[in-house]
């Protein structure tokens, strides 16, 4: 099928696009860098994290670029003092929210989270943290939920349905007592639908989902692969 | 059972419903909403069913909705026939046997009476009562109906919830039916276009294009979906609605899946609504019975259904898309839009969702037209919001109004104002997610535009209204933690934004906030507001971000002087009491040391607490009592005259030597410092008497030969005995002041030669400047200024006032000067310009002054002073005023009406308020306030010139003794502090040794109200007339109190 | 030109941020040359001075004599910078802040020890419930977060706050 090919406007500069296309594909279609966290290639989009809120012409509020349709004409404004103030915003929250201690954590480096807070240039964090007290599940045999680490972004959530279709995940409670939860709250070691494929392990931007086995900074996710599997599937609807 | 299937059935079945709404026989209708229930109408209904039963009278009996004045309930309606709908209003089971009485006799019980209707107008129809009881009010003419106008609730209170027949009695389906017979979908939804209607839910979007929207969808299944998750705190205009008048709702709903080409319906209602769902049910299997639902609906072959579901109370899922997720099974989670409903909604198919309201609004607008409904409201909100007035409002209740209302008319004409004359501060709109708009802007009109363009919304349409008793950063902490408490957790800055800013805002509410957290705070507010996923987070913020711009002064207080005014922050309040006591005294201790028997420590903790306790015993306009918790049992504890009483105990007896070198002993070592007071009134002399007890060198500079000030040369001496005062001035003097008589400072003391001579200056000269008005005839012989002839008085100068003396001003020196003119043997009246509510006297000497003779003439205003040819006072000329429009502080303002009365007199005294002397401010070379006064700091006091403080009436206006002693005492603290560096302040007060538990049984008796001389005996002389309370009837006062300073069991 | 006063502090932290101090290597010739270290671990002085220009405070705040210490080294410093990820985070100080003082120190002073159990007091100050970074208790002037920062970053921040220009962390660090 032949899809109509539209033109919009990304930080003033003329970009091509095919209709159907969110701003996010847009501008990466162009080479242009939105930041984003919750987001990943394939899966269903879910404007969670909110990294990804763009200005647009003539609409008073912002929007997130990975659920909004480009449509023809429109001019985006991606990068703004406000923006980087709000993107800095979600990093400090998602920061104070949990136990990130990068320095003891497998994903040291590897981490979505902490690259998003160096190159937004987060320094410190202005909200007084939390520091929950939460559980870490060693119950799977291969894998590891460290709830300290988790950012919500639930791409373990859509992987595992889109993808694999096994439908593991979901997130219990909510506001900030929301956790991420295997099989009806059982460890997830029980889970009896888990298929161990680890898809979800990839997925992680963090180090929530781990493999066992890897000490301090060793764990590297790749998830260009999940993303490349789920593109050749179709998953997302 | 008729199935309707062609217009000779539907007319048989109104004619039925008439029957029965209007029957050849009398009719009482109970209120059965869930408010009415709230309040006994059960009860009531099956008293009156017993009754009626067991006397065989001839009346039918019916249960409807609520008619909205909740605070009137139990409402019953009864009618006879020919004869007008009279509302009865708060009935009790005991009522029943003499409302039948009176309905057999052909009466409607007249002391029950709230309003006649003789003829209602149910939109879709037109119903007339009847004509009789000229002496009832008519519905329009009760101040809370006053200005409301019915249109979704038009049928709410008349008709039977559970009787379809009654619905269409009153025109119901009428308008379905025309829709259906006509068959043009689109000429309705042009139509609704036309009509501008908003949807109702708080968003304000056209409904007209939305539906208009779903109608081109050509898809085969298309849902309609009725939003009735309503959640908001203190809103329930939806519950109401369905309680009262479920059918109009399935009407609305069959019109808009008719032209929208819905085949299914589904309700969405709170599961917490019982009464609602199970009136709904009821509603929707009446309406298959007849033919309205289902198949071939009223034959004309059109199908639908409605099924209802039971939402499990989160707050999100008033959200369309959680909503739609949590019909569909999942969890309540919103989802971003594009794609909308109208495109992919429930179940992935086209879907409409519109809010209960909204849908109420269809049936009319089809039956009058899109003309009809835009005659009212504003602009741009066409037709009626409902409303929950509720909080701190005289009349609560749900109100509809046209939009484009001002706040002031919902809150001051339909609510009638604070409870008890209480001062409405603001009022919160659209619940959770709208903002605190304070009463400065109440002239704001109540439509979509404005109320978003100071930061709030309309929302579904709560009204919180809030007075000086409710703390604005608690509010929005309150709000706060609601929506924390309901964020669904998928966003961001909804989930952590929210958590961060309620531990903010409980920083506040702790007092240990610092000034970065407002900056923090509002970046975090706007950052919610503008990047949430949803409604819910970027609604969130909008408490907040009210609340910091209109009422950044109550945060302030919060951090910098630890205060919460309205005493509502546990950490920051000792008691309601100590709370709103411009002197902080810890009164549930005193009253507790008196209570165990220890009248020396009793004394002590008095004296520590406030210089003057046997004058605040007398003349204190007692704030305490009126946040006094007692008050929710009976009356406020008399802690006054308990403080009083314990000061002349021991001032009549041998301890009082004593006892004040005991307090005299706690004067800190010598300072080396050196500290000028300017003037020796209440708040010069409690700065001195705090400051010289911290170790200062302290001197008062007083222009006049005694100290005291208003207490010594206005208050009149059957209030305030001279002897009494000054054996209080003693132990300041004792305490080491140093008192220079006869000094003016400013002119005879230049200040800078303060400047030279002292460390710290505290100038608090008072108001003794007497206000003018601007009145024909002041210059005559016999007008007097108040302040110059009570001084005159106390003076003992030779005054001939003459037979009648006229008084005008309302406040304490108006009331003053009657009674001392009454005791010269003159007859006094005082003239008011507004009611006597708004008087600012206290009202036991306004009590006490009529006892004794003098009479108020309320509602006048002076006009002219006429003269003798020999220029003396003849006669007053006052014009009567009515009350106009609502001022910005919520009182009516006095409007002249141009009729001239006329009083023969001899004086006049002006009792019309006190200002600062300008010679003496423009002397001070300090910085002037636009009040003309002088201009401190908030919280240090200092004025503009280093090293000089202010305080008392000099800074506030003319108040009241405790408020100036308030500021006396607060800058002793901050000139010490200033000088010293360090916070000593606390060393100044000793622990006591007292029982800390609430008492389990508090005693019950009244409050006990000090005996005073006979009025007759009162006016013979000048001895003081209020006689105190006795030591026995003391004991029993602080027997009452309930030790609200009592924290939880254990302590924290 | 005025010699730069430079102190450095050392709160509930591992001192490797001092170490990376250090290993800025020959360049601390460069720093010893325009300024006086008058205080820190490194130094000989018992009391904290008045009037410092720059103060490095590593380590999270934990205890009830870091506050104090905090509390005068902000009064009498001009540049506060908090070094490093637990100055900064609390980071790995803060991994006790889920327990509760008592139960901490009983599961480390009494559980987890087989001879010698007993909670230590003497010579040691009491702890706060948490451990907090610095920034909750007083202004900071300057981040450099790292677990240590590297000590390029380091010597960065010093060379620009020799040469008086205002430092620039934002860009070229990382958390860890």
């Amino acid at each position: 099928m032949a899809q109509k090919k539209i033109s919009i406007r990304i930080d003033g500069e003329l970009v091509g696009a095919t209709e159907g296309m969110t701003i996010l594909e847009a501008a990466e279609g162009a080479g242009k860098e939105i930041p984003t966290l919750c987001h990943m290639d394939g899966l269903t989009a879910v404007g969670a994290c909110r990294l990804c809120v763009v200005e647009v012409a003539g609409i008073g509020r912002l929007l997130p670029a990975c659920t909004t349709p480009a449509q023809d004409g429109m001019s985006v404004t991606t990068v703004s003092a406000q923006l980087t103030r709000y993107r800095r915003m979600v990093i400090e929250l998602l920061l104070v929210e949990r136990n990130h201690v990068c320095s003891v954590c497998v994903s040291n480096g590897h981490c979505e989270l902490q690259s998003l807070a160096k190159s937004l240039g987060v320094s410190s964090v202005r909200y007084p943290y939390n520091y929950p007290r939460l559980p870490v599940d060693l119950s799977h045999t291969r894998f590891v939920l460290d709830h300290n680490r988790c950012v919500l972004c639930t791409r373990c959530v859509r992987v595992c349905a889109e993808v694999e279709g096994a439908h593991v995940w979901e997130v219990t409670n909510r506001g900030i007592k929301c956790r991420i939860t295997s099989e009806m709250n059982q460890p997830w070691g029980s889970a009896s639908s888990c298929t161990n494929c680890g898809k979800c392990v990839q997925s992680c931007p963090t180090g929530a989902l781990i493999e066992k086995g890897f000490a301090v900074e060793e764990m590297t996710k790749r998830h260009e692969n999940i993303s490349a599997l789920a593109l050749a599937k179709g998953a997302r609807p | 059972m008729t199935r309707i299937l062609d217009i000779n059935a539907f007319s048989e079945v109104r004619e039925r419903g008439l029957a029965k709404l209007v029957p050849a026989r009398a009719r009482i209708a109970v209120g059965m909403g869930t408010c009415g229930r709230g309040n006994g109408a059960e009860g009531l209904y099956h008293a009156f069913a017993e009754q009626i039963d067991r006397g065989g009278a001839d009346v039918s009996l019916a249960s409807v909705g609520c008619l909205g004045p909740c605070s009137e309930e139990p409402l019953v309606s009864v009618r006879l026939p020919g004869r007008p709908l009279v509302i009865l209003h708060r009935v009790q089971s005991s009522d029943v046997t003499r409302i039948l009485h009176d309905v057999a006799t052909g009466n409607v019980t007249p002391d029950l009476a709230y309003c006649k209707i003789e003829e209602w107008d149910h939109i879709t129809s037109h119903i007339k009562y009847g004509a009789a009881w000229p002496e009832l009010r008519n519905w329009d003419e009760v101040p809370f109906f006053r200005g409301q106008k019915k249109i979704v609730t038009r049928n709410c209170g008349f008709v039977d919830p559970d009787d379809l027949e009654e619905y269409m009695a009153v025109g119901g389906y009428q308008a379905l039916y025309k829709v259906l017979i006509e068959g043009h979908p689109e000429a309705v939804i042009e139509q609704i276009k036309a009509s501008k209607l908003r949807g109702r839910g708080g968003a304000g979007y056209l409904t007209g294009n939305k539906w208009e929207f779903l109608s081109k969808n050509k898809a085969s299944q298309k849902y309609i979906i009725c939003n009735a998750d309503e959640g908001d705190p203190g809103a329930y205009m939806n519950r109401n609605e369905i309680e009262s008048d479920p059918h109009s709702l399935i009407e609305g709903m069959i019109i808009g899946a008719y032209v929208m080409g819905a085949t299914e319906g589904i309700v969405y209602v709170r599961a917490e609504y019982p009464l609602a769902v199970h009136r709904l049910e009821r509603a929707i299997e009446q309406a298959r019975e007849y033919g309205i639902l289902g198949e071939n609906i009223l034959g004309r072959g059109f199908q639908f259904d409605i099924s209802m579901v039971e939402g499990a109370g989160a707050f999100v899922c008033g959200e369309e898309t959680a909503l739609i997720a949590s019909l569909e099974g999942m969890a309540g989670r919103p989802r971003p839009r594009p794609p909308f409903p109208a495109q992919k909604g429930l179940w992935g198919k086209p879907t409409n969702i519109n809010n209960v309201e909204t849908w109420y609004n269809i049936a009319p607008i089809v039956t009058k037209g899109a003309a009809w409904f835009t005659e009212t409201g504003s602009t741009k909100s066409a037709g009626t919001k409902v409303f929950s007035l509720v909080g701190k409002v005289t009349n609560s209740g749900l109100v509809e109004l046209p939009l484009g209302t001002p706040l002031k008319t919902l809150v001051y004409d339909i609510g009638e104002g604070g409870i008890a004359g209480k001062a409405i501060k603001a009022v919160q709109t659209g619940g959770p997610s709208g903002g605190c708009i304070p009463h400065e802007m109440f002239d704001t009109t109540v439509d979509y535009e404005s109320l978003a363009q100071i930061g709030s919304i309309m929302g579904s349409g709560g009204m919180v209204v809030m007075d000086e008793d409710n703390c604005m950063v608690d509010v929005a902490r309150f709000f706060i933690e609601f929506t924390h408490s309901e964020s669904c957790g998928k966003c961001v800055p909804c989930r952590v934004g929210l958590d961060k800013a309620l531990k903010i805002l409980n920083s506040f509410t702790q007092g240990v906030a610092t000034h970065e957290h407002f900056e923090v705070l509002e970046d975090l507010g706007r950052m919610i507001r503008d990047c949430s996923l949803c409604g819910l987070g970027q609604s969130a913020p909008n408490p907040v971000l009210t609340a910091l711009r209109h009422f950044r002064h109550e945060f302030e207080d919060h951090i910098v002087a630890r205060r919460c005014r309205a005493g509502v922050c546990e950490e920051l309040v000792l008691s309601p009491c100590e709370n709103s006591c411009p002197l902080h005294m810890n009164i549930p201790r005193f009253l507790q040391l008196y209570k165990e028997g220890k009248l020396d420590e009793a004394y002590e903790s008095v004296v520590i607490d406030n210089p003057l306790p046997a004058s605040t015993g007398r003349v204190c306009q007692h704030p305490c009592d009126n946040r006094c918790r007692r008050q929710t049992l009976d009356e406020a504890v008399n802690m006054r005259d308990v403080h009083r009483l314990i000061a002349d105990s021991v001032f009549a007896s041998d301890r009082y030597e004593e006892l004040n070198a005991r307090v005299v002993a706690r004067r800190f070592q010598p300072s080396g410092r050196k500290i000028a007071v300017a003037g020796a009134g209440p708040a010069g002399l409690t700065a001195a008497y705090y400051l010289a007890m911290l170790g200062h060198d302290v001197t008062v500079y007083e222009s006049k030969a005694e100290a005291g000030g208003m207490l010594r040369y206005v208050l009149p001496e059957y209030r305030l005995p001279k002897d009494v005062l000054r054996k209080e001035i003693q132990l300041i003097e004792r305490m080491g002041v140093k008192f220079v008589f006869d000094t003016r400072v400013g002119f005879d003391l230049p200040l800078h030669e303060l400047d030279d001579r002292y460390d710290a200056v505290f100038l608090s000269f008072g108001t003794w400047k007497e206000s003018w008005v601007y009145l024909a005839g002041t210059e005559l012989k016999g007008v007097w200024p108040a302040l110059p002839f009570l001084e005159a008085v106390a003076r003992q100068e030779e005054i001939l006032l003459g037979r009648k003396v006229a008084i005008i001003g309302g406040g304490n020196a108006a009331i003053d000067s009657a009674r001392t003119a009454l005791r010269m043997g003159a007859e006094a009246l005082i003239v008011y310009r507004r009611e006597r509510k708004d008087m600012p006297a206290i009202e036991e000497e306004t009590l006490a002054a009529e006892d004794e003779g003098a009479k108020i003439l309320f509602l006048a205003a002076p006009h002219r002073i006429i003269g003798t040819p020999d220029g003396h006072v003849k006669a007053l000329e006052v014009v009567k005023t009515k009350l106009g429009e609502y001022d910005s502080s919520g009182r009516r303002k006095p409007v002249p009406t141009g009729e001239i009365q006329r009083y023969e007199c001899d004086s006049v005294i002006l009792a019309v308020g006190e200002a600062v002397d300008m010679d003496l401010l423009q002397a001070s070379g300090l910085k002037i306030s636009e009040q003309k006064t002088i201009e401190i700091d908030r919280y240090s006091m200092e004025t503009s010139r280093p090293r000089f403080f202010a305080g008392g009436d000099v800074v506030s206006g003319a108040s009241n003794l405790s408020n100036a002693m308030g500021y006396g005492k607060k800058a002793a603290r901050n000139i010490d502090e200033r000088l010293m560096g360090v916070r000593r302040w606390a060393k100044l007060f000793p622990e006591f040794e007292y029982a800390q538990e609430a008492p389990v049984q508090p005693s019950e008796s009244r409050r006990h109200h000090p005996s005073q001389l006979p009025a007759h005996e009162r006016v013979k002389g000048v001895e003081e007339v209020v006689i105190g309370l006795t030591p026995e009837e003391a004991h029993e006062e602080a027997c009452r109190c309930l030790r609200c300073d009592v924290k939880a069991v254990g302590g924290r | 030109m005025n010699r730069l006063k430079l102190a450095t502090v050392w709160l509930d932290g591992c001192s490797g941020c001092h170490m990376s101090l250090l290993d800025i290597d020959a360049a601390i010739i460069d720093v010893a040359g325009k300024a006086d270290l008058v205080y820190g671990p490194l130094v000989d002085a018992q009391e904290f001075p008045e009037g410092v220009d720059v103060t490095l405070v590593e380590g999270a705040v934990s205890s009830q004599e870091d506050l104090k210490k905090l509390q005068k080294i902000r009064s009498r410093t001009r540049t506060l910078v908090a070094l490093g990820d637990c100055a900064v985070t609390s980071n790995v100080s803060a991994m006790r802040n889920g327990l509760p003082v008592q139960k901490m120190l009983q599961s480390i002073y009494i559980e987890g020890v087989s001879a010698a159990k007993g909670v230590p007091t003497d010579g040691v100050p009491a702890l706060l419930p948490q451990a907090r970074p610095v920034r909750e208790f007083v202004k900071v002037d300057l981040y450099l977060p790292g677990c240590p920062p590297p000590a390029k970053a380091i010597l960065g921040v010093l060379g620009d706050l020799l040469a008086g220009r205002k430092p620039d962390s934002s860009a070229k660090l990382k958390f860890g």
